[in-house]
């Protein structure tokens, strides 16, 4: 297990750029769910405003 | 020649419908891909004979390199159909892209730097290859700015997408600088004519990461392009039904 762990000793490299990968793609699915959130909700208000005329 | 289904490609409401239906395939096919592509590449490969275990940053960086120019491809081929048939649908698309091909860009960029410390000796080099790659996050992050910078919609679409598609210059130059000019960066090992340069216990996870990767933008995109649709459909009554308000 410690031999996986230490990547031939590029682990500082391979670990690293392994995170920073997968950070990335955990915040694509973060920032795609929130902008749909976002669109939704403002839909939403929009529709509610015209619902009840001023 | 029937094409009934292209029209409905650049109808909102069955776009969003569509796109609604089919996430959680592309985000299940995507994430099976990636737990196999990592598990064969991290554990079932073999060392690298040269770099030994550093070469494995290849199943991180190669996808997020695929990403960063497929992502700009699609997003330029978007924007062109939204220009020539005006089609608010295709600008959708479009806009939806940026932001993922920029993150992955960004992703390119880093596991790339990591890779080159190693093997080059240096994190960073004003070298073909990496001075391109670096050029694709300005175009991604100029088109952003653009949009941002519009107010009305559909005059951001326009401009935006003329920047989309001349910027699809720098994707063959990218591609082939490597081949073009003396670059530190090697030779392509996949994506080349004729047969991959890899043996295949090496091959076979980064062509699932590769796919992988593929599948998640289609995720990705599918969802944000439904916001994209929302933001511009301020009128019509089909939200009222899609949002079950």
């Amino acid at each position: 297990m410690k031999e996986f762990f230490d990547m031939g000793g590029y682990a500082a490299f391979v670990w690293p750029a392994y995170a920073i990968t997968f950070a990335v793609v955990a915040a694509n699915v973060i920032w795609a769910r929130r902008s749909l959130r976002q669109a939704q909700a403002s839909a939403r208000r929009r529709l509610a405003a015209r619902a009840e005329p001023a | 020649m029937n094409f009934t289904w292209f029209h409905r490609l650049g109808s909102p409401p069955y776009v969003y419908a569509l796109a609604r239906r089919l996430t959680p395939w592309f985000a299940w096919a995507a994430a099976l891909l990636i737990i196999a592509g990592l598990y064969g590449g991290l554990v079932l490969a073999p060392p690298d004979y040269q770099q030994g275990d550093g070469f494995r940053i290849i199943y991180v960086h190669a996808p997020s390199a695929w990403m960063s120019l497929m992502v700009y491809t699609t997003m330029a081929l978007a924007a062109a159909v939204g220009l020539i048939w005006r089609i608010k649908v295709a600008h959708a698309a479009a806009a939806a892209c940026a932001p993922i091909g920029a993150s992955f860009t960004v992703a390119a960029l880093v596991t790339g730097s990591l890779w080159g410390q190693p093997m080059w000796g240096t994190y960073w080099q004003w070298d073909p290859r990496l001075t391109s790659e670096l050029v694709l996050l300005f175009l991604y992050l100029g088109y952003m700015g653009l949009r941002a910078g519009i107010e009305d919609t559909q005059r951001a679409d326009r401009a935006s997408a003329v920047l989309a598609v001349v910027g699809i210059i720098n994707v063959p130059v990218i591609h082939y600088s490597v081949t073009w000019w003396n670059s530190l960066h090697q030779a392509p090992s996949v994506m080349r004519l004729g047969k991959p340069t890899m043996q295949s216990s090496m091959l076979v996870p980064l062509l699932l990461m590769l796919l992988g990767f593929t599948v998640f933008f289609g995720a990705v995109l599918l969802v944000r392009l439904r916001a994209e649709i929302l933001t511009r459909e301020r009128t019509s009554g089909w939200i009222r039904e899609a949002l079950g308000a």
